[in-house]
């Protein structure tokens, strides 16, 4: 649930065009290879009283250093490299080269907090605009209005988050008044929900996608026709408009429309033509084996995805079986290099979103290189130029230079159709109509709250 | 009485055994990795490195031979201590005791709800067997045991909470939140104990001690409540026991549905996220649970019935 970066807050805040915002940093730059020097604002006050310096953010890393086994692999930095050079001043150093650090760090994981906190009783000592009043675990968690909050007022003076895992019982329970937000209900129930006078419903894109990957080192997927032709065979607009019920939208690569390099407007267009489709089959070397269609029973609406999917194959003569696998051995099997299809998601919570691409498909990317280890490669990657276009990418820190060489990748990547673009993912909020100034933003998890208003 | 109980303690220890081991082995026998998927829950969907999944096998004791990491967990337990949550820095112990009274309160609910229909719905049908109110309740019976929990519950609260406004859709703690749970949990059980009333009853009413009371003249009120009765509840108070234990876990969906923080739901999380020490841990607290009303079902057949004896020589 959306609350904790309400409570706690980054150094660096995420924009809604996915660009970095300064957070509690005014300020970084990068001093040297592989050293970054952030700057902290100043006359931020924690709920205790006590004012934000840069021992706290010393401190506030080395924390998730200790408790997170993969937080050095993942932020490039090891526990002792985060130092205080004055007051307001905060040196990091990290691994190695890692231009994108400062966006890995605008995060909703990667927060500062007071050292007096207290992991047990869960009271968690922050800067953000509501503190922690009292917590039933699995239950709620509520929360009022930080007096003395850097940012400005906010309108509500208390807010309670409540648990309710099931999407079915969050919807009725908003209904029923019981609650006067509800994030993410059914996509089944947004119809009921829009046309009831009493709800609202809010839909966002986030920095998410869903497509199918093709496992390009097993026959006859080897063969670019027969991935093209399921490219021509599948109608992303049909798929959003009827079995994601118009949430989200078609995508034309695998990552989504809302991070600015996704090259969306100017990857190839493989728009519906069944003919076009059936004629490549004809020419490649496919014979008419069934296709393994893999699929996690946790992809939400995957099953119904892959049906649709099947049927239009099945149209232009591709025989494909569908097979729903448990999410928790769902990347075993897939590793396991029996897939000739995959339903995947991806998707980011950080500001930097440079490792969608590169740990998918750059040859060295982490994912990459895990995925069906036996032939030492992904089951996506195209290697060579891409991986080039990949490096340049990430190691550059000019935005324009950025986009340029990362939509060069994911053009080839769907000249070559090693994968099936689905849909940018969007996300649900419905809301009372008492309640006014949702105001989401494109990472679920930094939706702010300071805005909303009893209407 | 003193053998009986000591027989049954050994016999409890060995069922608790098997179970644990049981589980145990289940447990590696599934696919996927609890590292992994731990991790990418933990770093919000990215997949970790194969570093990051070796330190935490290693941190856990995930890597070492399986026979050995349960005798590792077999002497944590008899310390009393059922180790903590892969994802929580919560001790399993503390996790269950919080969640025990929402899943105690509700199987004692949904149980009081199902007698409550069961009793007088079975008596009545077997009492007018072959007449109206027999059909009817036959008929309500079967209804009641082919409603799927989760079904019955959302509709449960759409019409008592949308539309008539008496129920809040979810939530513990007071007593309106738990009336449609309890209807929901009770109701399938009330079937089954309904049918077995029924036939218990007939069985009983057949017998010749009821006609030998029938023709001393007795009312028939009487008849059927005092003498049938009692004889008639022995089946039902094993298969109430019984169902005890299976409600406990039946409370499953019925705590997702109305999110209620019970041990039903808390186990289904911890299967799906491979959280190891919570599975185990709950696995044994609820087969203790489990073994003891059974234990106390056998207990209470003396009671109702003096007939039947513990050591089973002078029945």
């Amino acid at each position: 649930m959306p609350y904790y970066t309400n409570i706690l807050e980054p150094l660096i805040w995420v924009t809604d065009e996915m660009e970095l915002e300064p957070w509690l940093a005014t300020d970084w730059e990068a001093t040297g290879e592989t050293t970054w020097e952030f700057s902290i604002r100043e006359g931020v006050t924690f709920h205790n009283g006590e004012e934000l310096v840069a021992d706290h953010v010393v401190w506030s890393f080395e924390q998730v250093l200790a408790e997170w086994s993969y937080a050095p692999g993942w932020l490039h930095i090891e526990p002792g490299n985060v130092t205080a050079l004055d007051e307001y001043t905060v040196e990091f150093e990290t691994m190695d080269p890692f231009p994108t650090f400062p966006g890995t760090i605008a995060h909703n994981m990667i927060a500062i907090q007071h050292p007096d906190r207290s992991r047990e009783n869960f009271e968690p000592i922050g800067t953000g605009p509501y503190q922690v009043e009292e917590r039933e675990e699995s239950q709620y968690v509520r929360t009022s209005a930080f007096d003395d909050y850097w940012n400005g007022d906010v309108e509500l003076e208390e807010l309670t988050f409540n648990v309710i895992a099931d999407p079915n019982t969050r919807a009725l329970s908003l209904q029923n008044g019981d609650v006067d937000v509800a994030f993410e209900p059914p996509k089944s129930r947004v119809g009921s929900l829009r046309e009831n006078d009493e709800t609202n419903v809010t839909t966002n894109l986030s920095p998410g996608a869903v497509y199918v990957g093709c496992n390009i080192y097993k026959e006859p997927m080897d063969d670019a026709k027969l991935r093209q032709a399921l490219n021509y065979a599948t109608s992303q607009t049909d798929l959003v408009e009827t079995i994601l019920s118009g949430i989200g939208e078609p995508a034309k690569g695998p990552v989504a429309e809302s991070i600015f390099w996704s090259g969306h407007e100017n990857l190839p267009d493989y728009e519906q033509d069944m003919e076009e489709a059936s004629r490549l089959v004809e020419e490649s070397s496919y014979d008419g084996e069934a296709l393994g269609f893999y699929l996690s029973n946790e992809q939400v609406d995957g099953e119904l995805l892959a049906q649709a999917l099947q049927q239009w194959y099945d149209e232009i003569g591709v025989n494909v079986e569908i097979q729903v696998v448990e999410e928790a051995s769902f990347e075993d099997t897939v590793r396991a290099g029996d897939p000739h299809l995959v339903l995947e998601s991806s998707g980011t919570n950080s500001g930097a979103a440079d490792y969608l691409i590169y740990e998918t498909f750059h040859s060295e990317g982490d994912v990459n290189e895990r995925l069906y280890a036996d032939e030492g490669t992904g089951i996506y990657n195209l290697g060579d130029e891409v991986d080039r276009f990949i490096e340049e990418g990430f190691q550059t820190g000019d935005q324009e230079e950025k986009e340029r060489k990362y939509e060069q990748a994911l053009q080839r990547i769907m000249e070559e159709a090693v994968v099936v673009p689905i849909n940018y993912s969007e996300y649900i909020v419905a809301t009372s109509s008492d309640v006014a100034n949702m105001d989401l933003r494109p990472i679920p998890e930094m939706v702010r709250w300071t805005g909303l208003q009893n209407a | 009485m003193q053998e009986f109980v000591i027989r049954r303690a050994v016999t409890m220890v060995l069922v608790l055994i098997g179970v644990s081991i049981l589980t145990f082995c289940l447990l590696f026998l599934t696919p996927g990795d609890p590292a992994e998927t731990i991790l990418r829950q933990q770093m919000g969907g990215r997949t970790p490195s194969a570093e990051a999944i070796e330190q935490f096998r290693e941190s856990q004791g995930l890597n070492r031979p399986v026979p050995i990491q349960y005798v590792d967990w077999v002497s944590d337990v008899l310390q009393g201590n059922l180790r903590q949550s892969y994802y929580q820095e919560t001790p399993v112990s503390r996790m269950i005791l919080n969640r025990l009274p929402a899943t105690l309160e509700l199987a004692v609910a949904g149980m009081l709800v199902a007698l409550a229909i069961a009793l007088p719905t079975g008596i009545v049908s077997a009492v007018h067997k072959g007449e109206a109110p027999d059909y009817v309740s036959q008929f309500a019976a079967l209804l009641g045991v082919s409603m799927p929990n989760f079904w019955l519950g959302y509709l449960l609260i759409i019409v008592f909470s949308l539309y008539l406004g008496l129920f809040p859709v979810s939530g513990v703690g007071s007593l309106d939140k738990l009336v449609l749970p309890a209807v929901t949990l009770g109701s399938g059980m009330a079937a089954i104990v309904t049918r077995l009333v029924r036939s218990s009853m007939l069985e009983v009413l057949e017998e010749e001690y009821i006609d030998t009371a029938r023709s001393k003249g007795l009312k028939e009120r009487i008849v059927v409540y005092k003498h049938a009765l009692r004889n008639a509840l022995i089946p039902v108070v094993t298969i109430v026991g019984l169902q005890f234990g299976y409600l406990l876990n039946g409370a499953v969906i019925v705590e997702i549905v109305f999110q209620r923080p019970g041990l039903g739901a808390l186990l289904i999380d911890a299967i799906f996220a491979r959280d190891y020490p919570v599975v185990q841990g709950l696995v044994l607290v609820i087969a203790v649970i489990f073994v003891v009303t059974n234990f106390l079902v056998d207990l209470t057949y003396r009671y109702i019935d003096p007939r039947i004896s513990f050591e089973g020589e002078n029945a």
